[in-house]
């Protein structure tokens, strides 16, 4: 990755709007935005792309958000992963998803200018 | 009742004795009465015969007497050959001596009539010729003559008596003349007459065999052509007795008992009747005496069988009563009982005894049934409670259901509900922050993106509402001392400045086992709802204290309007909401995390005082 150049960012959703409005909102803040819309659209995008972070649902029509955090993980470890739920999470689920590799939740709708400062922050810390 | 009737064996007995004492002697009575009828008319026959037969002695003896008179006159030594003036005095003399005789005459062989002398003739009288006459040619071949009835003047009844006058000096002797004499029946009709009285029912007569009459009881009655009825002729004709008797029944339907006996030596019968009801009149009264006293008899023997029947059927009929009561399951107060001496003492007997075991028997079965309603009673209650408490249980079973149901509703709908409203959010912030620093010149616009910002925020708060209540999160429930909880919950709660937060905690500090989370929520929703409910200024008061069997109490009181009664007790039901917005969870969150904790909540309020929840919890177990 290159100084300066914009953070490449892959949003995984089935919900077209939610990804189009995310990503718009997110290239304002300066990030580069791709979208895919089912696991296998996402695992593609990922190994072609290589992004330095991932938004993803963790309900997909054809897997689980979780699958696809554990398999990006396995790739990189330093890719960050972030999940969105719209449903409450048990700690018990989310302890699973740390463990699989999730560096952070979100539940809709989010605060958009936590979601994009939280994003930076883990960005920087990477870095280091 | 049973008890007044005389009962039927009493007239079973009254029966038996009817029977037994009644019938023979009545049978007794009439044979008797038969046989004593029988001999009264026998007797009475006979009697009256008698006196037919005596009377005819009578008349016989009366005839002869005259006969004999004759006889000796004309058996006179001298009368033969007497000159006729001797004859003639004595003829005179028989006259004067015998009022019966009417005429008396002598008449010579040849028939002419020698001397005549009569009562009523007068001197020189007529001098008849007999020698063709039947009785002369009778008397000079027999030597007497006894016959010819006729009515003298035409009236009186007379006989002529004739004998031959015997020449004694003559070998053999022979008539030589007639002695023949008229004689007069009418004493026979007086003799009678005395005999059977007119008073009397009795009638007696004399009578020819050819029906004329000679004599008879009643002169009165007597008239010259009298003859005996032709009825009683013809049964007197057929008789070949020389007396006797029986029931005649007439032509004119009249009975009567006659009697009758022939006069010896003549053709005449001397006949009694009398009626038949006189005849026996003897025998009716006993007869009817009789009856009459065998009705006295039967009445008696009534009376007092009905009395000894009673008196038999008495300790029965009181024995029965007994039984009666007993069987409608009177024990106490049971007739005096008769201990008689007899078969029915000893019924009396066993009947004691049988009630006495009965009452006891009754008595245990009475406490048995006792016995059994209590266990029924304690068994229904009981089934019933169990009844209760599982229709508590089934009502909580379908209340979870339902609300696991609403749950999962809720789950799916918050959650499709989300992504929507996720969507308008990163829309809405996109264009604020495309629009920057133009928006200050448009506050409307900037206006109308705040509204928009602050109704995604109700809207998501409400979709966590209902997924909070709906949650199935397992308790976590964390040791706390509940005044240090509810101190640190206050101490961050961001009360308004208009209500005034009274809190008065009891120090005691009672270890409790809380889900921190939860119970937060739930004490931050009533304290939410306090606050709602005082728009301008109020006081909410905070209290701890000790509650009932050990447990702990948390007290949140509002100075607000208060709860209608009908409200009240909807309050902690889910989807029950009085506000414009509101999911009408908050309340039903309190109760479902109370009640988590084993505790229970309730509420309490006066409209226009304020409204109190009063939360008691269970305390830590050491």
């Amino acid at each position: 990755m290159h100084e300066g150049q914009q953070p490449k960012l892959l949003i995984i959703d089935d919900d077209a709007h939610l990804r189009e409005s995310l990503a718009e909102v997110l290239e304002l803040d300066g990030f580069e935005c791709h979208q895919a819309g089912t696991a296998e659209a996402a695992l593609a995008a990922a190994a072609k792309l290589l992004p330095q972070v991932v938004i993803m649902d963790i309900q997909l029509p054809d897997s689980s958000g979780f699958q696809i955090c554990q398999h990006l993980r396995k790739k990189s470890k330093s890719t960050i992963l972030i999940m969105m739920t719209g449903r409450f999470l048990s700690a018990e689920e989310k302890k699973q998803g740390f463990e699989l590799g999730a560096d952070e939740y979100f539940t809709k709708p989010f605060d958009l200018a936590e979601l994009s400062v939280r994003i930076r922050q883990l960005l920087s810390r990477s870095r280091v | 009742m049973a008890a007044t009737r005389r009962g039927k064996l009493a007239y079973k007995i009254l029966f038996c004795f009817l029977l037994v004492s009644l019938a023979p002697m009545g049978y007794l009575a009439y044979r008797l009465v038969n046989i004593s009828q029988a001999a009264l008319r026998k007797e009475t026959l006979s009697m009256q015969e008698s006196l037919a037969v005596g009377f005819a002695d009578t008349v016989h003896k009366y005839v002869m007497t005259f006969k004999n008179v004759l006889m000796e006159t004309a058996g006179l030594e001298e009368f033969s050959s007497m000159n006729p003036a001797k004859q003639q005095q004595y003829l005179n003399r028989i006259i004067q001596v015998h009022l019966a005789v009417l005429e008396i005459s002598v008449i010579n062989p040849a028939g002419a009539e020698l001397l005549r002398t009569g009562r009523f003739l007068g001197a020189n009288p007529e001098m008849r010729k007999f020698a063709s006459e039947d009785f002369f040619i009778k008397v000079m071949s027999r030597g007497q003559y006894i016959g010819r009835l006729e009515r003298f003047q035409r009236l009186y009844p007379a006989l002529t008596i004739a004998v031959a006058v015997m020449d004694t000096k003559a070998k053999p002797p022979r008539p030589v003349g007639v002695l023949t004499a008229k004689i007069s029946l009418n004493g026979l009709s007086s003799m009678l007459g005395m005999e059977f009285p007119p008073t009397g029912k009795s009638v007696a007569s004399v009578v020819a065999s050819d029906g004329f009459m000679i004599a008879h009881s009643n002169l009165e009655a007597y008239q010259p052509d009298a003859r005996l009825s032709e009825d009683i002729l013809k049964i007197l004709r057929t008789q070949s007795e020389e007396k006797g008797g029986g029931d005649i029944t007439l032509a004119n339907g009249a009975r009567l008992l006659g009697a009758y006996a022939d006069v010896k030596g003549l053709d005449w019968i001397v006949y009694v009747q009398q009626p038949l009801e006189t005849a026996y009149q003897a025998a009716a009264e006993m007869k009817s005496q009789t009856l009459s006293v065998f009705i006295w008899v039967f009445l008696v023997v009534i009376l007092l069988s009905l009395l000894v029947a009673v008196y038999i059927t008495q300790p029965i009929r009181i024995l029965r009563e007994a039984a009666d009561r007993l069987g409608k399951g009177q024990f106490e107060d049971l007739p005096e009982i008769m201990m008689t001496d007899d078969e029915i003492g000893d019924l009396a007997q066993t009947f004691l005894t049988m009630s006495e075991s009965l009452k006891e028997k009754t008595g245990e079965l009475i406490s048995a049934k006792r016995e059994l309603e209590k266990f029924t009673k304690f068994l229904e209650k009981r089934v019933e409670a169990r009844t209760r408490e599982l229709k508590a249980a089934q009502d909580e079973l379908i209340k979870k259901e339902r609300l696991a149901a609403i749950g999962q509703m809720a789950s799916v709908v918050g959650h499709e509900i989300r992504n929507p409203l996720a969507v308008i959010n990163n829309s809405i912030y996109f264009i604020k922050t495309k629009l920057g620093a133009s928006l200050e010149s448009d506050a409307k616009i900037a206006k109308h993106i705040k509204i928009i910002e602050s109704e995604i925020q109700q809207a998501n708060g409400i979709i966590n509402e209902i997924l909070t209540y709906s949650r199935s999160r397992e308790l976590k429930p964390e040791r706390v001392g509940l005044d240090a909880f509810i101190e640190e919950l206050l101490s961050v709660y961001p009360f308004p400045p208009h209500i005034t937060v009274d809190k008065k905690l009891s120090a005691s500090n009672p270890a409790v086992d809380l889900d921190i989370t939860e119970m937060k929520q739930a004490l931050r929703n009533i304290i939410g709802n306090a606050i709602e409910v005082m728009p301008e200024s109020g006081v909410i008061r905070i209290r701890t204290a000790p509650g009932q069997n050990g447990s702990a109490l948390v007290e949140v009181g509002d100075s607000g309007p208060g709860i209608a009664p009908d409200v009240l007790d909807k309050i902690f039901t889910p989807f029950f909401t009085t506000k414009a917005r509101g999911t009408g969870l908050g309340l039903a969150v309190v109760r479902k995390v109370v009640e988590r904790h084993q505790g229970r909540v309730d509420v309490e309020s006066l409209v226009g005082k304020g409204t109190t929840f009063r939360i008691s919890l269970p305390k830590a177990k050491a």
